[in-house]
């Protein structure tokens, strides 16, 4: 019955931020407060004008104030630094405006 | 000392009010809306005292805005995060909400009702 994130420990998972970005990773820890804790991590940044470009972060903490969404499964887009506008794994060609702030979190 | 333990108290009562309320839920297909006006629809897989939710099957109602989500499927949302959850009214007893409300807002036996009668 409780939500907890156990079902998704050492699984890729997706964090939508409270500013808008997502970020993708290895779920390595995580405590009630929605900290986490993500192994090779990395951001994707779309937008409107250009193909979705790959960030690599690494090993990366979030605090929990700034998680807004975890979602199960990670953004596939082709590895390497930025996506290339022409396959057709899903997230590749997508051109999406950036997803807006939670208001009033701050 | 004694009244802001109470306080802290009927708060709680009244959180996990909510926290049943949604518990009654789980299985229905429900909306949320996110503070940064993001909605998200799926089926409630659980609710926890923080009102985090978990939803599977999901959909971003507004998909063209939001390409980027449709990879959402299974997922945790932050209660803190969340402005509104719309419910289809055929899933809510609204009555017996209304009671658990009442019930959970009057004050105790010789409290202030009490004191109001004199």
């Amino acid at each position: 019955m409780a939500s907890t994130l156990s079902e998704w420990k050492s699984k890729s998972v997706t964090v939508l931020t409270c500013d808008g970005r997502l970020i993708s990773g290895t779920l390595r820890g995580y405590d009630q407060l929605q900290n986490l804790v993500l192994q090779k991590s990395h951001e994707v940044v779309y937008s409107v004008d250009s193909p979705p470009e790959r960030i690599e972060l690494g090993l990366f903490v979030v605090r929990g104030d700034n998680v807004a969404v975890i979602s199960d499964g990670e953004i596939g887009i082709a590895k390497g630094v930025g996506g290339d506008d022409d396959d057709d794994d899903g997230g590749g060609g997508i051109r999406a405006e950036p997803i807006g702030e939670i208001a009033g979190n701050r | 000392m004694i009244r802001v333990l109470y306080l802290t108290r009927s708060s709680l009562r009244f959180i996990q009010l909510f926290y049943s309320f949604f518990k009654t839920l789980v299985g229905k297909e429900i909306a949320v809306e996110l503070k940064n006006d993001v909605v998200l629809t799926g089926t409630l897989h659980s609710v926890d005292q923080y009102l985090n939710i978990k939803l599977t099957t999901v959909n971003v109602v507004n998909r063209e805005r939001y390409p980027q989500l449709t990879v959402l499927k299974n997922c945790f949302i932050r209660g803190s995060v969340v402005r509104y959850v719309q419910i289809n009214p055929g899933d809510v007893d609204t009555e017996l909400l209304q009671d658990a409300t009442r019930k959970e807002n009057s004050p105790p036996v010789g409290g202030k009702a009490s004191e109001a009668k004199k």
